[in-house]
């Protein structure tokens, strides 16, 4: 149990993850250092370049562009990445875990898909949902089953899932069709759409309530610590006696029900559900991209909940700037694709591979 | 005498029957023998739109009946995958493809070489950069032409509105968006008082749709039009205008080939005026000109054979069910 946890969780205390049990109660002082070393620059060098990009471009668009800076504008900023920020939440967990999920948007069509042809044929709301959610559920302990059980790598096993789930969500589920219109006259789904709490649209109190969520889950259940001791250094997690294959599957399912919710909201507020998304579409990309870019590595192991929100904070400015400035389409993949290849080299360079993360199944 | 002549009468008009008769066979006989044996691939971008499921009942009801053989090739919106079929088919040496263009350059060279080896390639509502025999669908130039104007007159010079206009493609390479930008520009370049505020694909899905009409709308309260290509993603920018409570204000134009999903959100007024060119019309167009190009039909040098599509436009305020068409559920 020493060797495993005690050498995973003296990574995450380096890198900025929550004190190890071990390390616990030691006072104010471990405290106050543990934070210092969370905020110093030398341990989180990325984040501090990425918040400064952000800080960079909201000062640059502000400048370029009339009432960028405005409580609307920022509350639609806001509710448009909150689909990109609730993926993020189950995609972090999985590379933290270092696994990476490819099915999750296939996942988030097929069971909105579901939601959606169950309300469309009359069903009582709270049925299409649970409906969708048990759905959700099977897809999210299949991909962990493959993980876990079959030991296929997350990297082949999600992406044959995704082909699976697309195939069978265009035929099995859509009759070959590929659009479902969600009725938008129901009052749950208006609520979702256009509802408010305070001067807070639903969807982006949702999207908070999930960040939440998935800080409590990985920072303050034992679950959570699983998914860093085994991003960490998965061997050891096991010979340690942690229940891995468990905790995979666990983990593949909290993954699948970040889809579920986004895909509730997504296809609330546009009023359709697109299978197009999945063959497309460039949400896979982003939602890595804002993981990674947040400074959660692809080895797995590190980050957490406030990496997934600069990343997610960054890609939403630049989205939201780059729609007001009437740039296109290419220009925008352009902009976010060379952001992504900047991030990942200075990360690279930052963090270069040594004995510890230069171990098998690196991305 | 009358009686010789009733006689005489009698044997003419049979004579002329049989004559008729005769020649009627031979044509349809001459006509059938064209059909004999002939094979068609179709290639859409993807089956399960209404769109394409209309062209190809059309065309599938025509084989049917005239006895040639058809076959569809589901790209399955896989613009790699429509490639590869694209080149599988033209070794396969149907006597025509039937090529649904996602962009104007996709497709370019294999069109050429199609056509080069003496298989006939009818484009059909997306035409590519590369003519070919023959051309079946709407004139983009024509409603991006009149989309425009209906704009100006709704949004310009004293009408009291700001002039903004946010318009939505959905590719910008796909030949409608680039043919109804052109156009639309074209108009509005002619009156200063329209401002295009914004101009950005979404890719045809309907939540990025969504999401440039949410932005744009906050940054343009006072925006006066929002002009979709296709009303499936237009559906996604309806919605972000009916639930920022514009419904009212904002005018949304989109086009498309009128299936009742249309009218259906034109009755909900996620769509308030629908430039229709009656996929279903276009089915039938389509099969016409497979059978001509396998009489032997041929364009003029450089030409294609082409049948514009007539075009149907629904406007809220004058809807009527029947304006939109229904696609048949599969036995």
């Amino acid at each position: 149990m020493d060797i495993g946890l005690s050498e995973s969780s003296n990574s995450l205390h380096q890198h900025g993850g929550p004190l190890p049990q071990n390390r616990r109660g030691r006072g104010f002082s471990a405290a106050f250092q543990q934070w210092q070393k969370r905020l110093s620059f030398k341990q989180h060098p990325l984040e501090y370049i990425i918040l400064g990009i952000t800080l960079a471009l909201v000062l640059a668009f502000t400048t370029l562009i009339e009432g960028f800076l405005t409580v609307g504008n920022l509350l639609i900023l806001a509710q448009n990445s909150t689909a990109l920020a609730i993926l993020g939440c189950g995609m972090a967990a999985v590379i933290i875990n270092r696994g990476l999920d490819l099915s999750q948007i296939s996942v988030m069509v097929a069971v909105s898909a579901v939601f959606g042809l169950m309300l469309s044929n009359g069903a009582d709301y709270m049925m299409a949902m649970g409906a969708a959610f048990i759905l959700a559920l099977i897809l999210g302990a299949l991909n962990g089953w493959l993980v876990a059980y079959i030991e296929i790598p997350a990297l082949m096993s999600t992406l044959a899932t995704a082909m699976l789930i697309a195939g069978f969500c265009r035929w099995g589920i859509l009759q070959g069709e590929f659009l479902v219109l969600i009725p938008k006259d129901l009052p749950q789904v208006i609520y979702i759409s256009t509802g408010k709490i305070s001067i807070f649209p639903v969807s982006v109190v949702i999207g908070i309530v999930v960040l939440i969520a998935t800080f409590i889950l990985l920072n303050l259940t034992v679950l959570g610590r699983m998914f860093y001791a085994m991003g960490d250094n998965y061997i050891a997690a096991r010979l340690s006696g942690l229940s891995v294959r468990t905790a995979t599957i666990w983990l593949y399912i909290f993954s699948a029900i970040t889809a579920f919710i986004a895909g509730i909201i997504v296809s609330s507020s546009s009023g359709t559900v697109d299978f197009r998304i999945v063959t497309n579409g460039t949400m896979l990309f982003e939602v890595i991209m804002v993981v990674v870019l947040g400074g959660i590595p692809l080895r797995g192991g590190r980050g957490g909940v406030f990496n997934l929100i600069i990343g997610v904070v960054l890609i939403s400015v630049l989205q939201n700037g780059m729609t007001l400035l009437n740039l296109s389409g290419q220009i925008q993949d352009l902009v976010k694709g060379l952001i992504l290849i900047s991030a990942i080299v200075i990360d690279n360079y930052i963090n270069p591979k040594d004995t510890e993360t230069n171990t098998q199944g690196d991305l | 005498m009358l009686k010789k002549y009733l006689k005489r009468m009698a044997s003419l008009s049979v004579a002329t029957a049989l004559i008729a008769a005769a020649l009627t066979t031979h044509q349809t006989a001459e006509a059938a023998s064209a059909y004999e044996g002939k094979k068609v691939i179709f290639i859409p971008i993807a089956m399960g739109i209404t769109l394409t499921e209309g062209w190809s009942r059309g065309m599938e009801e025509q084989a049917n009946l005239n006895g040639f053989g058809y076959e569809v090739r589901d790209a399955a919106f896989n613009m790699k995958t429509m490639s590869e079929i694209f080149s599988k088919a033209i070794n396969d040496k149907p006597d025509i493809i039937v090529a649904h263009n996602p962009t104007v350059q996709l497709l370019a060279r294999q069109i050429r070489q199609a056509e080069s080896q003496g298989i006939k390639v009818l484009q059909i509502n997306l035409q590519s950069n590369q003519k070919s025999t023959a051309f079946v669908g709407a004139n983009w130039t024509r409603i991006g032409h009149d989309i425009a104007e209906d704009i100006v007159t709704a949004c310009g010079k004293d009408s009291g509105k700001s002039g903004k206009v946010a318009i939505i493609p959905g590719q910008l390479t796909a030949a409608d968006s680039v043919l109804m930008n052109e156009a639309a520009m074209a108009v509005f370049a002619e009156h200063p008082e329209i401002e295009v505020v914004s101009n950005q694909a979404s890719n045809w899905e309907p939540e990025k749709a969504r999401q440039i009409t949410a932005t744009v709308l906050q940054q343009n309260p006072d925006l006066c039009a929002v002009f979709g290509h296709w009303g499936i993603h237009t559906i996604g920018a309806g919605n972000a205008v009916k639930d920022a409570g514009k419904a009212d204000s904002v005018l949304v134009y989109a086009t498309g080939g009128g299936n009742r999903v249309i009218c259906d959100n034109i009755e909900a007024g996620v769509i308030d005026r629908y430039w229709s060119y009656n996929a279903d019309g276009q089915g039938r167009d389509a099969g016409t000109m497979l059978r001509l190009m396998m009489q032997g039909a041929k364009p003029a040098e450089g030409e294609m054979l082409e049948v514009e599509s007539p075009l149907i436009v629904i406007k809220k305020e004058s809807y009527k069910p029947q304006q939109c068409w229904d696609l048949p559920a599969k036995s």
